[in-house]
């Protein structure tokens, strides 16, 4: 009796379960755009000054801006999803945005699961935040020691894999930079470009530095679903144009970053559009 | 030799009666269960968060270099759209304890039919809901249901938040069923005796007299679990739904300054201290109110 009773309710749980799984239909994204007249795009909103929130609760950077950009293409209105890392494709799969605009690094295993735009609209490198005390020279410095890291960077499993150091991870940068600080951790393994806009800031940081070879350098890919022709060739029109007409360049410089190499790479790459 | 009663006190006539001490209609009957003190909640701990508060704040304003606006001053600018989170969390709190209280009473009620197989259905969703994680709860349902339903021809978004008040109605609707269940089963079984032996249905019983009775055995540990829900509603920044505590996640990351970081944390405690507190004395009045005599 209490056997039987125990299948049917776990039968009639999983069968709830699968009913609640609804399939939306799957249109063209660019149609389901116009038709709902309005661009939904995944961005980070803890990201400075990639995206990040100002305190009216708008989010803002350079990627925000971009988004902005691409709306005004498809003639609709923008809406910005904030996401992180670990729920950003989970979002874009589900059809939840449009989009993916939200500092993601190409990998090859992404590549797997959603559609990469070429080409990659900014790169960056992976480096450490370290007090200057420390002294670090080269990456094989960092073995054994603690080091902070972003709950779903991909270079966290490098730096701990290849060269030794124990990652203590973390959601998102307060929360490391107070760690770091109160010296939990030895350094901070974070994209280059990100740390050099801390590193600015030289009230907080003046003891701190960039001291190892960048590493990794990685382009950033936005990202589409796949088989959305369309949309995929819009976008990746965009992103040539962004670089071409110095768009990017000029966003770096709006939001306080130093022009990267690849930037500036990929401005000359794509002369039709200067 | 004749023994004569102990007069106990000077100011009573009569000589058995105890001398009452202190307050003795609440701590004795605490301290005679538990062998302690009672400790309640009081304004004062309230002051002693907010003290904190200024404390960390002071503290980080000693490391603040002169050029960057205080940390007070940071605080303020972010009041607004931390206290608009808030906002959100309560929101949450809210349709969640409906929801959840709505259909809890009734899971509650079918907990004791007289139907074996309503019971025991009941009687384990109530388990199965009560004794899961909330959290795990909230990423079952944030990640089991879709972002919109099609209906016909009607696309109905099913945004985040909803999702997660959802996530968050399932174990207050466990907890309710049990609140209802254990209410309903302390009513003394002469009340069920009398009013069958004036011929009340069971239906009748249980409306008419059983379950008013209830009510106010019900309401201190309702709100007690509404006071848990809301401060639980924070759990709902790790699925990402804009609620107090992502904002402030964001708020920082926006400032990108460490000495910020416990100022930020200590005003959301006190925000939610200050919510919660009037919630947990008006808790210990009506319990007091409706404490079944010993």
């Amino acid at each position: 009796m209490c056997k039987r009773l125990w299948k049917t309710s776990l039968l009639a749980f999983l069968t709830a379960a699968t009913g609640l799984v609804a399939i939306a239909s799957h249109a063209d994204a660019v149609d389901d755009i116009k038709k709902r007249g309005k661009l939904i795009v995944g961005s980070k909103a803890d990201y400075k000054p990639y995206g990040f929130r100002d305190s009216s609760g708008k989010i803002v950077g350079i990627e925000p801006d971009l988004a902005a950009h691409l709306a005004k293409k498809l003639g609709v209105k923008l809406e910005l999803v904030p996401v992180v890392s670990s729920n950003r494709m989970q979002f874009l799969q589900q059809g939840k945005i449009d989009v993916l605009l939200a500092t993601m690094s190409i990998t090859s295993d992404r590549r797997k699961v959603v559609w990469i735009l070429d080409p990659a609209y900014y790169s960056s490198g992976t480096n450490i935040l370290a007090p200057k005390k420390a002294n670090f020279t080269k990456w094989e410095d960092l073995r054994g020691k603690p080091v902070c890291g972003i709950q779903g960077a991909f270079y966290n499993k490098k730096t701990a894999e290849v060269y030794g150091a124990e990652i203590v991870a973390f959601k998102s940068t307060p929360e490391v930079y107070t760690a770091l600080k109160q010296g939990r951790c030895v350094g901070f393994v974070y994209d280059d470009s990100s740390i050099m806009g801390t590193l600015a800031d030289k009230a907080d940081w003046a003891d701190y530095e960039m001291p190892l070879p960048t590493i990794d350098e990685t382009p950033w890919g936005m990202a589409v679903r796949f088989n959305e022709y369309r949309l995929y060739g819009m976008v990746s029109e965009e992103i040539q144009k962004w670089h071409g007409n110095g768009t990017i360049l000029e966003e770096e410089k709006k939001w306080g970053v130093k022009n990267t190499p690849f930037a500036e790479e990929m401005h000359n790459k794509y002369p039709e559009w200067h | 030799m004749s023994r004569r009663p102990v007069l106990h006190s000077a100011s009573s006539d009569l000589p058995v009666l105890m001398a009452p001490r202190g307050l003795p209609h609440r701590a004795p009957v605490h301290e005679r269960f538990t062998g302690l003190p009672m400790v309640r909640l009081e304004a004062r701990h309230g002051l002693g968060l907010l003290l904190l508060f200024l404390v960390a704040s002071g503290v980080a304003q000693a490391q603040v270099p002169p050029e960057n606006p205080s940390i007070i001053a940071s605080v303020i600018r972010w009041a607004p759209l931390l206290l608009s989170g808030f906002v959100f969390n309560l929101a949450i709190s809210f349709i969640a304890m409906a929801g959840g209280t709505i259909v809890g009473a009734f899971l509650g009620i079918a907990q004791i039919s007289l139907l074996p197989p309503v019971r025991k259905g009941s009687w384990f969703a109530t388990q199965f809901f009560r004794n899961a994680p909330w959290l795990v709860l909230l990423f079952f349902v944030m990640f089991l249901l879709p972002f919109q339903f099609r209906i016909g021809g009607f696309t109905i978004p099913f945004p985040d938040w909803v999702k997660a008040t959802l996530g968050l109605a399932l174990p207050v609707m466990a907890n309710v069923s049990e609140i209802v269940r254990g209410a309903i089963q302390s009513i003394p079984s002469g009340q069920w005796e009398a009013s069958e032996s004036l011929a009340f249905t069971r239906r009748q019983t249980l409306w008419m007299i059983i379950l008013p009775q209830c009510i106010k055995r019900m309401m201190p540990p309702w709100m007690n679990l509404y006071s848990i829900l809301t401060m639980g509603t924070v759990l709902a920044s790790v699925v990402g739904v804009n609620e107090m505590l992502t904002l402030t996640q964001q708020a920082l990351a926006a400032e990108n300054r460490a000495a910020l970081l416990v100022p930020f944390y200590a005003f959301d405690l006190v925000v939610f201290f200050i919510y919660c507190y009037p919630i947990a004395r008006s808790t210990v009045y009506l319990e007091r109110r409706y404490a079944v005599k010993i």
